[in-house]
């Protein structure tokens, strides 16, 4: 016990000196994944990875996080013919250990703490706009469980912080989905878009293209577009709430989990994509994409505590260091431009560092501090 | 005490940056700990013996948390997987497992924790084959004559209907003197007589009768279409089988074989011999090929002398890009009578390069675009040379699509429009017809876009395989037929205003195909050998076995071989040769007067002789004619070759390589034999 004791104080006295921060970016359009170090001054690229088979082709890395353990990192690339693929790699070595098929266009992921399984979302981003799955995979025989079916194009998605239940939104059907992660079913649902005005086709919102013959001219047909357009939900880790980015009206919405309803309004900078919330619950960071900034939010007081300019425009993912001090933020770019991180001290809303990597940042993941 | 000493040291030690609130944090985070010791003393109790099961059956996998003295824990949740749900399903949220197909497996249960992290354990199941129940044998012709090999095709099956191939089954005769065993289930019928062949295996069996006639085969006419030839020449055989009345006797199994001498001492003779009679030689050497049937033989004694076609190939010009990597070309004359190459880029700024190539000695950059794409994958120029189109992948607002280009003034081009509709995915090849544009989406279809007005361009049609996780690569147009590359679908033909199956660009109309094992199916080229009326089309692989290098930088390496498919007859088409270039793979490749222009990536441009029938390996035939690799100390990556694509043009060969741009060279002429230059 007073070994115990010991080794947990010697841990303390590590928190209070400077620390170096690591994070894992993807580079969507370099195929590579950038591990970066941020000393608390500078932030530099440790290592990049090569990722992915074909040289000559554009493969995509979109969505990465790190097993709970800490021993891996798991990537979903977009492209393939025509499925993506999940990678997993090791912390370690940063080499691949491993890898599963799942469906069109995988993006974000994460792990469950309870469950010990992956879930990730099939974004099918360039497909038709039939409703689309969330892959169960099991990580430690990388095999895919379960294929389960949410709404059209699903994209942001995170993991209750007792990993029971994942959220994830439907980009363009406008919905919000609750899966518990023990029974692996849609548990609930919820309309994002509300009473707002909704266009559907004759078949209703989620009809798909009929693709039963082939080498058939097909007319077009009218699909429902969700004026909310959310990209991106997460849990709270306490206060019983999911915060969505409406990507489309401008928002985040916060959507309370007992009464499954949208219960608060947050208006943003343009087109807010990526969402993090502090592990001490303080704070929300969001990525305005379409304005190139970052909003940095105070959930007591329910107020944006500032918007912070990125370096560049584009500004894709958002992950928040374990000791809510930095929010790590992945800027695309455009056409030739590098790709870039950003680091932002929350609690003063300022750009404190940032550091140029492949084209097209996005995926983005803290991993550790030491 | 001497805890309180070591806790009063600490204390003072920390005392700026400690407070009463870290403290409690501190004592907090030994409580947590404590108590995760004692979780992790929980386990998942399940059989540790395989459970065994039946095809058919039903078993309830039982599982149970326990603490560390066996007790078990209530109110736990359970869930299950199979690791092979096809052959052992198991309904996730209760466990009830089925078996459904013979052998070794598991199930995964877990128990999930979100306090201390989920339980898991595996449970062994072995479902039990079901007993043998049937034997088919086929493979027996209505005809048996004496001195025939009969290979017979056999095949076991159980009682719960799956084939058993891993069971061999003991085949007998019962007239050894008129039909004899021999291994890997092959007869010889010896004389004429009757008997019993019977394949028995755990006392099933199976048995059918053969009646082995005299062979009235007394002479095999064979004859050779010509008796002196070149490595890769076709030697068409027509043997004809004799009765003694000199009767032709239609029916006669005859089988081909050759034996040879090289000419050459140090290489072994080598070539091929079809079922049906025809022969190549890969090595110059003479060659005696056989007609047999039973104990009847012919032969003749053929010279295939050495092809002799190589040609040198000089390096005429390059249009150097040395600070991105260099995707597609695209030769063309445009309207001013001059000759202009267009090429992309890859992995960069989305930029497009124009250059005059009317000297090729001299390739001169005239203009460039930048569009918004990361890559510009695919370049491509309307039959009357005005207008280009562009494909994106990597757009900053993902859109992609296209963008269509002015190029009747090749120095001065301009963008008429962009098109994206339906091409957000990112357009990875295109192609242009007759005013229409065949424009891949998102690697799954491609579109029929009609582009009469190029500042509005409109979709028409689309086509798309129903198959499952189907993909496409690249189109190709010729003659009114779009050839797609399908990966493990392989090439389609399809209708798109030839007439041949009443297709349109509109109304696209498959009515062909030829998919194989490889499922690399990446690019596909017509070709009508107008001498022998073969009509083929030649499917390239790609393929990356060696993985990418970890610094991105130095030569890659790539594999893949060329396929040859005789489409001759549409409904029954029929691989018949390769082109392979060892430690290199085959992109993209062009046809053109007999002769194919092919990039290999690290292996450069390979120019290979197509004339006359293929059948083979058209490599070791000796019918490469020339090859260049471009290596440059100042390119992207230096010395690295990777050759994009290549096409003639006006007498010169003009490729684009991804580590240096843009390159032509040119083919000395063919010098005829026994000729003397004399000069003055």
């Amino acid at each position: 016990m007073r070994n115990l004791l010991i080794i947990v104080l010697i841990g303390c006295w590590h928190l209070v000196v400077s620390q170096n921060y690591y994070i894992y970016v993807t580079a969507e359009s370099e195929d590579e994944v950038a591990l970066i170090k941020f000393d608390g001054t500078n932030a530099t690229v440790q290592e990049t990875i090569q990722i992915g088979i074909w040289p000559a082709e554009i493969e995509g890395p979109h969505g990465i996080n790190v097993s709970p353990d800490g021993k891996y990192w798991y990537l979903s690339v977009a492209h393939g013919n025509p499925f993506g693929t999940l990678y997993k790699y090791s912390t370690e070595t940063n080499e691949v250990v491993d890898t599963v098929m799942l469906g069109l266009f995988p993006a974000s992921l994460q792990v469950s703490t309870a469950t010990g399984l992956l879930y990730c979302v099939n974004f099918n981003l360039h497909g038709d706009m039939v409703p689309s799955t969330v892959s169960v995979v099991d990580p430690e025989d990388m095999m895919e469980i379960k294929k389960i079916e949410t709404g059209v194009m699903p994209h942001g998605s995170r993991i209750s912080s007792d990993g029971l239940f994942h959220y994830s939104v439907g980009m363009m059907s406008g919905e919000l989905f609750e899966i518990s992660t023990s029974k692996m079913k849609v548990t609930r649902t919820l309309n994002l878009d509300e009473k707002k005005e909704m266009s559907m086709n004759s078949g209703g919102p989620m009809t798909g293209m009929d693709h039963s013959k082939m080498g058939r001219s097909k007319a077009e047909k009218k699909m429902y577009h969700s004026t909310t357009k959310p990209t991106w939900a997460i849990p709270h880790p306490t206060n019983g709430k999911v915060y969505v980015a409406g990507n489309g009206s401008d928002e985040i919405l916060e959507i309370d989990l007992e009464k499954w309803e949208i219960t608060g309004r947050l208006a943003t900078g343009k087109a807010p994509y990526n969402v993090d919330i502090s592990p001490d619950g303080r704070y929300l960071v969001a990525s305005y994409k379409g304005s190139g900034e970052t909003g940095v939010w105070d959930l007591k007081k329910g107020k944006e505590l500032g918007r912070v300019k990125n370096t560049r425009k584009v500004t894709h993912g958002v992950s928040i260091s374990s000791d809510s001090k930095y929010a790590f933020i992945s800027v695309e770019g455009i056409g030739g431009e590098p790709g870039t991180m950003d680091v932002i001290d929350i609690k003063k809303t300022t750009k404190v560092a940032f550091v140029d990597m492949g084209k097209q940042a996005g995926g983005i993941i803290f991993w550790k501090m030491e | 005490m001497a805890d309180s000493k070591v806790f009063a040291n600490f204390r003072t030690h920390l005392q700026p940056n400690l407070n009463m609130k870290t403290l409690k944090l501190i004592l907090l985070v030994v409580f947590l700990g404590a108590g995760s010791l004692q979780a992790q003393e929980l386990s998942i109790k399940v059989s540790t013996e395989p459970i065994t099961m039946k095809i058919g059956q039903s078993v309830q996998i039982q599982a149970m948390v326990v603490d560390a003295d066996g007790n078990k824990i209530p109110d736990r949740e359970y869930f299950f997987f199979s690791r092979n749900r096809r052959a052992l399903s198991v309904i996730d949220s209760t466990g009830m497992a089925k078996a459904i197909k013979h052998g070794e497996y598991s199930i995964v249960v877990i128990s999930p924790d979100a306090e201390n992290g989920r339980l898991r354990a595996d449970v062994d199941v072995v479902i039990e084959p079901e007993a043998l129940s049937k034997i088919e044998i086929t493979g027996i012709p209505d005809k048996v004559y004496a001195g025939v090999t009969v290979p017979l095709t056999i095949k076991v099956y159980d009682e719960a209907g799956f084939e058993r191939p891993e069971i061999s089954v003991a085949l007998t005769s019962s007239n050894e003197s008129s039909v004899a065993v021999t291994p890997f289930y092959k007869l010889i019928a010896k004389s004429k007589g009757k008997s019993i062949i019977s394949a028995s295996v755990d006392g099933v069996e199976r048995t059918v009768s053969l009646n082995v006639i005299e062979n009235p085969i007394v002479t095999i006419n064979l004859e050779s279409e010509m008796t002196e030839g070149r490595t890769g020449d076709v030697f068409l055989l027509s043997a004809i089988a004799l009765d003694k009345n000199g009767n032709e006797v239609l029916d006669a199994p005859v089988n081909y074989s050759f034996t040879g001498d090289s000419y050459d001492v140090s290489a072994a003779p080598s070539g091929l011999m079809t079922k049906d009679g025809k022969f190549v030689a890969d090595e110059p050497g003479l060659y005696v090929l056989n007609a047999t049937c039973g104990s009847v033989a012919a032969s003749v004694t053929i010279s295939a002398n050495k092809r002799n076609i190589s040609r040198k190939i000089d390096l005429i010009g390059q249009g150097s890009v040395n600070n991105k990597h260099t995707s597609d070309l695209w030769i063309w004359e445009g309207v001013d009578g001059k000759d202009y190459a267009v090429t992309g880029t890859w992995g960069a700024d989305g930029t497009a390069y124009f250059w005059d190539v009317t000297d090729p000695a001299s390739i001169s950059l005239v203009d460039s675009i930048q569009v918004d794409a990361r890559t510009v994958n695919d370049v491509k120029v309307s039959e009357d040379g005005r207008v280009c189109i562009l494909s994106r992948e990597g757009a900053s607002n993902r859109k992609n699509g296209l963008v269509i280009i002015d190029v009747s003034n090749p120095r001065d081009v301009s963008v008429i429009s962009e098109f994206s509709k339906n091409l957000t995915g990112g357009v990875h090849n295109v192609f242009i017809y007759k005013k229409h544009v065949y424009a891949l989406s998102a690697g799954r279809k491609y579109y029929s876009i009609n582009i009469e007005d190029p500042a509005n361009p409109k979709i028409v049609g689309e086509f798309e395989l129903d198959t499952p996780g189907h993909s496409i690569h690249d189109v190709w147009i010729h003659e009114g037929i779009a050839y797609s590359s399908n990966w493990s679908d392989g090439v389609q033909l399809v209708d798109v205003g030839n007439g041949i199956a009443g297709g349109t660009p509109a109304n696209p109309v498959q009515f062909a195909s030829y998919a194989y094992p490889s499922g690399s199916n990446h690019a596909a080229f017509p070709y009508k050998d107008e001498k022998t009326g073969k009509f083929y089309v030649i499917l390239g692989d790609e393929e990356f076995p060696y993985g990418l290098d970890p610094d991105g930088r130095k030569p890659g390496r790539a594999a893949g071989f060329l396929h040859i498919i005789d489409f001759t007859d549409l409904k029954n088409p029929k691989e018949v040769a390769w082109f392979e270039v060892p430690f290199a793979g085959s992109h993209n490749f062009w046809i053109e007067d007999d002769i194919l222009y092919a990039a290999f990536y690290n292996g450069g441009v390979r120019v290979v002789d197509l004339s006359g029938e293929l059948l083979g390996d058209l490599n070791r035939q000796g019918r490469e004619i020339a090859w260049i690799v471009p290596e440059d100390p100042d390119g992207y990556v230096a010395n690295a070759p990777f050759t994009w694509g290549a096409q003639p043009h006006k007498g010169h060969i003009f490729y684009s390589d991804w580590n240096s741009g843009l390159w032509s060279a040119k083919l000395k002429p063919v010098v005829p034999k026994d000729v003397k230059i004399e000069s003055k």
